[in-house]
């Protein structure tokens, strides 16, 4: 188990290799060399989860490790079907996914290094967690996470791309030019693209937590923290979702709209972490029934 | 008129200004944002304290702020509600105004709506909806529930009655944690027998050498050398086939056994000179009596008188007059036949007879002191000790075990204080003992006995397991057990130390066997468990906690959602809205796009 996390997280890290070459040549053949070694790494990951499952006999998503290792599962699996879907179906702007692979092999590996340094004892579940809904409670949270951090590392790259090419891109983007660098310039696109991906995941993950909770406790909403943050998260997608509504009305220049939206993002997935992994560090932690002791 | 009509148009234009921002997406994300804040607020500011609590984590002008502005209790103040119903009139009214009976609205109408749903069905159930717990004892049942919050007692119209609570725990488990001190690391290793770990960062080894699922320390005796440091011998004593009795006999220690069915007694002496050894096969010294001792320290007088029950006495130059009244070797037993009495706690009782009457005393061997000091003495001038000595026996019949530093092995019989026979003896061999009908064996002879703890399996079922463990490190290699729920095992240079505990959920489910009684009739049975409640009447009982000391009881929550059709009506149409949004509706649009090409 440990040297298929070790082998997993190289794989993930070979990963982002492949995907910064891809990004330099811009070949069609470095494009694809990229997206196997992710599928390898993706299926290495697959085989952890599996074995996982198999091994504490319960869906592996009940603590700390098996949550880290279907994380980085997920954020795998959202972005190759991302990829294989621009490549396959949707057909456009062959390179619109650029860099953003690097980062979530980068990521897929943050996560199993964490799951490397965590506890990997299998424990029983509590009987709270022994429930139907907490798997798709779960499974919906991890996809919509995946897809929202997606929509993170396009914030970013878009953010560098505009430092970067300060002066360039309203005329790029104004001249429909098609080469490589109008293309980048879709990033914040892209973003918005992964943001609707994942918010419908985000608002059944929320859902069926609710239900799960009701069954559980009996209250479908208690104002606990965790479900405060999950409902903090779901409210700045919201905010990010409605705000392309009124952004015209407003006074903010068309070439500063897309900052603004990718600013939003970047403050979103940190807090989307920090409701996954970070909720202890509160001060009303010790009221929930959902953060165990860390 | 005129200004009338002015007035008029500005009024309509006032009208329609509140309603466009009552509609517009600008009101809908300011208040979104102040939702998101005022919820970031509700995690960070502790909630519901009592106000000294609040004075003494934030201070006096925070607190009153607090209170003010109802920021001790964001998710039950009115302005959190304001905002929530501000909320519901936005959504109403843009989704009023937007309303197009067109297939591309329908995801933003069945979003919108669905929530104006779910807040409907939660205030349903805020006004009318029941909050509470009780603990129903195993046997018995109940008609009430307490409210949550302040525990007033509801009558419910029928009777839950438990007819059985079932707590199903986990086999234990246990883990195994290499402990660095130098690096306060702590490592979890998986117990595979034969396995090594090496312990990150540092230059410990642990290898895992054997595994017992339930395991017990048993102690075994052994000899740790040949020099003759504490000599012990096993002895067996055989009636005509059978043992009858046996066990070690220690030259330093309790070097005797009686048996005083046969009114024999064994005893085991290791002498290190040949005087000694030439003494104990020939002589048979009678052995001293138990003496009593009468000091009258004033008067100087001090006598030793042999221990016989009845003896009476007076004693000279004075008026005291001294029966022996009872005899014991055990105190505690001493209602028995003194020659079934171990002779572990002898004592004499007395009566002394002088001006003031009869005094009447204990005198323990051991405790010298005790009685005096325990109780009020009529006479203190006199003092009685009881003294009794470690070779004092009542058997006449022994049978002494001899051996010497030369290797000399023999056995001297005594009968009724003489010398009858002598012979020869060896280890593992057994001997006629004169002609007492008894046959000995020394078993075993250990020159220098000692204990060690030795592991020893128990069972086959996970229950106490024990691991053998190999450390290696900067001072070698140890091996040794450890057994669960001991203190951890520390090598020798104490940096390292491996522990081996309990880990993990024991309770694995604990159920409720419910009965519903209305009216007198049984309506409705099920066992509840948590994630699996019973409804009845618009009530359902939850499983939510047990009885963590005896699990006598189980602890049930009780809920009444009257608004939780509406409620969930609305996490439905939330589902299908957002999927329509964001998966249905960019195919459509790409359709038509496509037609229209
Ligand atoms: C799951 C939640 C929600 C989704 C998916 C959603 C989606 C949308 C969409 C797609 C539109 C544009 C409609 C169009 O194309 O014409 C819209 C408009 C709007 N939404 Fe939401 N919405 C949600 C929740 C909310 C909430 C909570 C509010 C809160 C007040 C809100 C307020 C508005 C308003 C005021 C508009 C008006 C648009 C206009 O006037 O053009 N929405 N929403």
């Amino acid at each position: 188990m440990d040297f298929m996390l070790n082998i997993t997280f190289y794989a993930f890290i070979f990963g982002v290799i492949a995907y910064v070459i891809r990004e330099v040549s811009r070949s069609v053949a470095t494009r694809y060399i990229a997206l196997g070694v992710m599928s390898g790494a993706l299926i290495l990951n697959t085989t952890l989860v599996l074995m996982r499952w198999f091994e504490a006999g319960h869906a592996p998503m009940s603590d700390k490790f098996e949550s880290f290792v279907f994380f980085a599962w997920s954020i795998a699996l959202v972005y190759i079907i991302m990829e294989l879907v621009t490549i396959f179906i949707v057909r456009i702007h062959s390179s619109r996914l650029g860099i953003i692979g690097a980062l979530q092999c980068a990521l897929s590996a943050l996560f199993l290094y964490f799951a490397i340094n965590t506890d990997s004892t299998i424990k029983e579940l509590p009987p709270a967690l022994q429930s139907n809904w907490l798997v798709t409670h779960v499974i919906n949270y991890f996809i919509s996470y995946a897809a929202l951090s997606i929509s993170f590392s396009a914030a970013i790259i878009y953010l560098i791309y505009r430092a970067i090419f300060h002066g360039k891109t309203q005329e790029v983007v104004m001249s429909k030019d098609n080469s490589n660098l109008g293309k980048d310039m879709t990033f914040d696109k892209l973003a918005y693209i992964s943001v609707s991906i994942g918010f419908p995941f985000l608002t059944i993950g929320l859902i069926t937590g609710s239900i799960w909770a009701k069954g559980a406790w009996g209250t479908y909403w208690g104002w606990d923290p965790k479900e405060i943050w999950s409902l903090i998260n779901w409210l700045i997608y919201l905010t990010y979702l409605h705000l392309p509504l009124i952004l015209p009305k407003t006074k903010i220049s068309k070439s500063f709209r897309p900052v603004l939206l990718s600013i939003i993002l970047l403050v979103a997935f940190p807090t989307v972490i920090f409701t996954f992994m970070g909720l202890h560090k509160l001060p009303t932690a010790g009221t929930s029934d959902h953060i165990y002791a860390d | 008129m005129s200004k009338e009509i002015i007035i008029k148009e500005e009024k309509g234009k006032v009208e329609s200004r509140v309603w466009q921002f009552l509609c517009s997406v600008k009101l809908a994300v300011i208040i979104i944002l102040v939702l998101a804040v005022a919820c970031i607020l509700g995690t960070v500011i502790v909630q519901q304290l009592t106000p000294e609590e609040y004075v003494a984590r934030y201070g006096e002008g925070l607190t009153k702020f607090f209170i003010a502005t109802q920021l001790t209790d964001i998710f039950h103040s009115y302005w959190f509600a304001l905002l929530l119903l501000f909320l519901c009139v936005n959504l109403g009214s843009c989704t009023v105004k937007r309303w197009r009976n067109t297939v591309l609205q329908i995801g933003f109408i069945l979003t919108h709506v669905s929530i104006i749903l779910i807040m409907i069905g939660c205030f349903i159930d805020l006004q009318l909806g029941e909050k509470g717990g009780v603990n129903v004892y195993e046997g018995r049942s109940v008609d009430y529930y307490l409210t949550r919050g302040d525990y007033q007692k509801v009558p419910l119209d029928f009777e839950i009655h438990l007819d059985d609570f079932i707590i199903e725990k986990h086999p234990p488990k246990y883990r195994l944690i290499a402990y660095v001190k130098d690096k306060d690391s702590q490592t979890p290793l998986t117990v595979k027998v034969g396995k090594t770990y090496n312990i990150k960062d540092s230059n410990y080894s642990v290898t895992v050498k054997d595994f017992y699922p339930d395991a017990e320390y048993s102690q075994k005796p052994i000899n740790i050398s040949s020099d003759p440091v504490n000599p012990a011998i096993y002895v067996q004593m055989f009636g005509s086939e059978e043992i009858t009795a046996e066990g070690w006999l220690f030259a330093k220690g309790l070097n005797w056994y009686n048996d005083p069915d046969h009114n024999m007694r064994v005893e085991y002496f290791w002498v290190d000179n040949d005087r000694d050894f030439e003494k104990l096969t020939t002589i048979v010294e009678k052995g001293s009596p138990p003496k009593l001792g009468l000091e009258l320290e004033d008067r100087g007088i001090k006598l030793d008188i042999p221990i016989e029950v009845g003896t009476v006495f007076e004693v000279e130059g004075t008026e005291y007059k001294v029966e022996i009244k009872e005899f014991a070797l055990d105190y505690m037993n001493r209602t028995k036949p003194l020659q079934e009495q171990e002779m572990s706690n002898p004592a004499v009782m007395v009566d002394i007879t002088g001006p003031q009457g009869v005094d009447s005393r204990w005198s323990f061997s051991k405790y010298p002191d005790y009685w005096d000091q325990a109780h009020q003495t009529k006479y203190k001038d006199i003092r009685v000790t009881c003294n009794v000595p470690d070779d004092f026996t009542l058997t006449s019949n022994k049978i002494r075990i001899i051996q010497n530093q030369d290797k000399e092995k023999v056995i001297a019989y005594i009968e009724g204080g003489e010398l009858k026979k002598i012979v020869n003896w060896e280890v593992g061999k057994r001997s006629e003992v004169g002609g007492s009908g008894y046959q000995l064996r020394i078993a075993k002879f250990f020159p220098s006995y000692s204990v060690e703890n030795e592991v020893i399996k128990k069972s086959d079922t996970v229950n106490n397991p024990a691991l053998r463990i190999e450390i290696a490190g900067p001072r070698g290699t140890v091996d040794d057990w450890i057994l669960g729920q001991t203190p951890a095992k520390w090598y020798p240079d104490n940096n390292f130390a491996l522990l081996y505990e309990k880990f993990g959920m024991e309770i694995k489910d604990f159920k409720s066997k419910l009965r519903v009684v209305d009216n007198g009739k049984t309506v409705l049975s099920k066992t509840i468990e948590v994630n699996d409640p019973l409804k009845y009447d618009g009530y359902v009982f939850y499983q939510s906690s047990y009885d963590p000391e005896g699990g006598l009881y189980s602890g049930l929550q009780v809920a009444k959602n009257p608004g939780i059709i509406v409620v969930y009506t609305g996490f439905i149409i939330l589902c299908v809205g957002v999927v329509f949004i964001f998966y249905v509706k960019p195919f459509l649009r790409r359709k038509s796009k496509k037609k229209e090409r």
